[in-house]
């Protein structure tokens, strides 16, 4: 289940995702406030204190939290197929990136293919990255339908190694 | 499980579920999206699917059930909103634009664009930052 770095990483395996299997695949937006949880409560404190230390040690200047009481929410985006277990997710805390990721979600409703979403363009230093993402994705599925009947177990295993390369 | 709505009913009572939850800053709002296929009674043109969406709250908006034990037995499954509607295949691009602004507006709680830190740092290229 890997958090994918970019949207457009995010967003192109999704549709090969969606392309692979139309009928069983789902989109799953969840937008969330942080829970009050112990466990919560205690990762977000080391962290704050790890980058307040790393503050210290490049700048100086501790500058003080934007917005230190405020909860931020999140956006977790996530592509999922139960009869394969393949997972994508992406999440963001950018509310500027909502309106271009909807819209894009919209695309991959409609049926769009990798080339459709029109993605590649606009990024075009990520763009190399990416094309050596994209075949290593496609060949994924194919390869576990191939060897999917009755060894679920077996192909997801193999997909995991798969993605440990990257 | 309750019907499906008409769109503008849906975007109506989703606003008001994501408005809910930023002022609240708590819980969580699930929206899903699935293409319907091989499922009678939707309407399939041309090899395109209808499209099933779904929001609910995740009955995150009920009181927590740790804190009292009251609320443990009034539990109702009925707290949790669901809401669902059915996008057909001519109008996911006009549904989607609504949708897209529905939650920009909605999911206030996400961060907003720094302007006034950019600013301070890049004093010439303010201008080209801010977007209307």
């Amino acid at each position: 289940m890997p958090y994918l770095p970019t949207s457009q990483a995010y967003l192109e395996q999704s549709a090969q995702l969606l392309q692979a299997y139309p009928d069983t695949t789902r989109i799953v937006t969840k937008y969330s406030f942080p829970t009050n949880r112990r466990g919560n409560l205690t990762r977000a404190h080391k962290s704050q204190v790890r980058k307040d230390a790393k503050a210290a040690a490049s700048g100086g200047t501790t500058t003080t939290p934007a917005s230190p009481s405020t909860a931020t929410a999140t956006l977790t985006l996530k592509t999922f197929n139960p009869t394969t277990g393949i997972c994508l997710h992406y999440r963001t805390n950018k509310l500027q990136e909502v309106g271009r990721l909807i819209t894009t979600l919209g695309k991959l409703a409609a049926g769009a293919d990798v080339a459709g979403l029109g993605l590649s363009a606009p990024v075009p230093v990520s763009a190399d990255v990416e094309m050596v993402d994209a075949p290593a994705q496609e060949a994924t599925p194919v390869a576990s339908k191939t060897q999917g009947q009755g060894q679920g177990q077996s192909a997801k295993g193999k997909k995991k190694g798969g993605k440990g390369k990257r | 499980m309750a019907p499906h709505l008409g769109h503008d009913e849906f975007f109506k009572s989703l606003t008001d579920l994501l408005s809910k939850t930023s002022q609240q800053v708590h819980g969580s709002v699930y929206l899903t999206q699935k293409a319907l296929i091989n499922v009678p009674g939707a309407t399939t043109t041309n090899s395109q699917p209808s499209i099933l969406i779904r929001a609910t709250d995740g009955n995150t908006n009920a009181p927590n059930l740790k804190e009292s034990k009251e609320s443990r037995a009034s539990k109702d499954k009925s707290q949790k909103i669901k809401l669902s509607t059915i996008v057909s295949p001519d109008d996911i691009e006009a549904f989607y634009v609504r949708y897209a602004d529905v939650c920009k507006a909605g999911m206030s709680g996400l961060k907003k664009r720094d302007r006034r830190a950019r600013k301070a740092k890049t004093k010439g290229g303010a201008a080209k930052v801010t977007k209307p």
